[in-house]
């Protein structure tokens, strides 16, 4: 399934979010990156993050 | 005194007294007689005798009006000559066969129309297979790239792509362009006029072509056009009023007659069955004289009026016809417009005839050509100022309008004005009116549309805000790109 813009960015959104409050980052980033956004950015092109989108 | 009348009715058709007597006393009346069947003729043999009843039913036969005609029968079904009608998809062209197989061995869609587009550009072209694939390969790259994603607030993008190019068109076009020496509206004017959805536009034209067998024959086309163009008799002849013979004098103009195709004769049926004027013309030499039947002078005033503004020929609505050469054929532009009587007239080209006036479009052909009429309309109007919007915002301001089942205004009278949430129609105009109808009738709101959900403070759902997350544990579920 391929994601549309506003799906990839509202999850990355999503994401970030948990990831600035503490949550559990899934893939390995060096060091420097800290920015949430950032971080989101690359589970999501790993394809790491555990969220979906619910179509209708 | 009936019998009196009765007998003088036998008399009068030359049945003799004593007969007459005789009849009218048996209690037979002349139609009674002269409708007898055989029974009620057996009835008179004995009350008159065989050779009386043969003169009598000689008088009569004669004399006798006929029967009043019976209930008319009931109307037949038109019966329509059965024409092919046109199909919707024309058949694959070998090429098109051949791109379709290409597209389902990968299992790749395109739609028909760019399909067929490509195909009739490279038709009569001897390509091989391989670089067919290649084309299609870089195709769907370039047909994705213009696919409008799911969620994409595509209304307020149509708004300010038709909104932007609006700004740049002169506020009023003064000089009209356009077809022969016509006046046409171009421009924001013409524009607004489109999305008004005005009943009648300020300058309605029409296109009209015509079939094969009379667009290269000038004469014939002449013909037609003197048909559609509407003829008053004020533009055949002169109207004269006499005040001595209380008369007036309609003194044809044979020349301009002629060249319209029009006889005497024809004026005079034309006049005597027009309104104001009806039975009261005649022949008088070369002239028509209209005798005014009541002695006054308004009447014959009012006459004379009625007999200048008598249509003779044409097509109600059309004011002119010009003939022009386009393309080879000949083609009639008009002004004025009526596109359903138009569309009657042998020879005209029911296919390729139009008209601006997208509301006599509905009328005649229906919500989808007024759908069709609206795009072009815009479109063309947009083109003629040299600006480029693309169809599909104007597809869906026209899709937007139709969708009812009729063509509807955009703004306070047509769409925005209908919206079915209260908020909405709020936010857009006359707040306080809607607010208080809607709490009196107790409407409710789903809070489905963008501008109620701003009012609300939620997110809206166009865009992010439409997206729904749900949880999908396992990393890699379906959630890989």
């Amino acid at each position: 399934m391929k994601y549309t813009r506003f799906e990839r960015a509202r999850i990355i959104g999503a994401r970030a979010l948990q990831i600035s409050l503490g949550s559990p980052v899934l893939v390995d980033v060096s060091a420097d990156v800290i920015d949430p956004i950032e971080i989101a950015i690359v589970e999501y092109d790993k394809g790491a993050i555990p969220m979906t989108v619910k179509r209708e | 005194m009936a019998a009196k009348s009765a007998i003088e009715v036998f008399l009068r058709k030359g049945v003799d007294d004593k007969t007459s007597q005789k009849l009218v006393e048996g209690g037979y009346t002349f139609t009674k007689v002269a409708r007898a069947s055989d029974k009620v003729k057996r009835d008179l043999e004995k009350l008159l005798g065989e050779k009386k009843l043969k003169q009598l039913l000689e008088a009569v036969k004669s004399k006798e009006r006929m029967p009043r005609k019976k209930k008319e029968k009931p109307l037949k079904k038109p019966e329509f000559a059965k024409k092919q009608l046109p199909v919707k998809v024309p058949e694959r062209t070998p090429m098109e066969v051949r791109l379709f197989k290409i597209l389902d061995k990968s299992s790749r869609v395109l739609p028909h129309a760019v399909v067929s587009e490509i195909a009739s550009r490279l038709e009569g072209v001897d390509i091989p297979d391989k670089l067919l694939e290649k084309m299609i390969d870089l195709t769907i790259e370039r047909f994705e790239t213009h696919v409008v994603d799911p969620n994409e607030s595509v209304g307020i993008i149509a708004a300010q792509s038709i909104g932007e190019p609006g700004t740049q068109m002169t506020m009023r076009t003064f000089h009209y362009a356009g077809v022969a020496e016509m006046n046409v509206t171009l421009g924001l004017p013409r524009l607004i006029e489109i999305v008004d959805a005005r009943r009648v536009p300020s300058t309605p034209i029409m296109e009209i072509h015509l079939e094969d067998a009379a667009q290269d024959d000038l004469e014939k086309v002449r013909e037609i056009a003197s048909n559609i163009e509407r003829t008053d008799l004020i533009d055949i002849a002169d109207v004269d009023t006499d005040i001595n013979t209380m008369e007036v004098i309609v003194k044809l103009d044979r020349k301009k007659m002629e060249r319209k195709n029009i006889t005497p004769e024809e004026v005079l049926r034309k006049l005597n069955k027009a309104k104001g004027v009806k039975g009261l013309a005649e022949m008088r030499d070369a002239n028509i004289v209209i005798r005014c039947d009541e002695p006054s002078y308004k009447k014959l005033q009012r006459i004379s009026e009625d007999t200048k503004l008598c249509p003779i020929k044409g097509v109600e609505g059309i004011q002119r016809a010009v003939i022009r050469r386009v393309g080879g054929h000949f083609v009639i532009y008009t002004e004025g417009s009526n596109l359903e009587k138009v569309l009657e007239i042998a020879h005209v080209d029911k296919k390729r005839t139009s008209t601006n006036s997208i509301l006599e479009i509905y009328e005649a052909l229906g919500v989808e050509a007024a759908r069709n009429a609206i795009i072009n309309e815009a479109s063309r109007t947009l083109e003629e100022q040299g600006l480029t919007v693309d169809i599909r915002h104007i597809m869906l301001v026209s899709d937007l309008m139709t969708s009812d089942g009729d063509v509807k205004a955009i703004g306070r009278h047509g769409i925005s004005g209908r919206k079915s949430s209260v908020l909405a129609r709020a936010a857009f105009e006359i707040t306080s009116t809607h607010l208080l109808r809607a709490g009196i009738t107790g409407e409710v709101d789903t809070l489905e549309g963008v501008v109620e959900n701003i009012i609300v403070g939620q997110p809206v759902t166009v865009g992010t805000g439409a997206v729904n997350l749900v949880w999908a544990p396992g990393g890699k579920a379906e959630g890989e790109k």
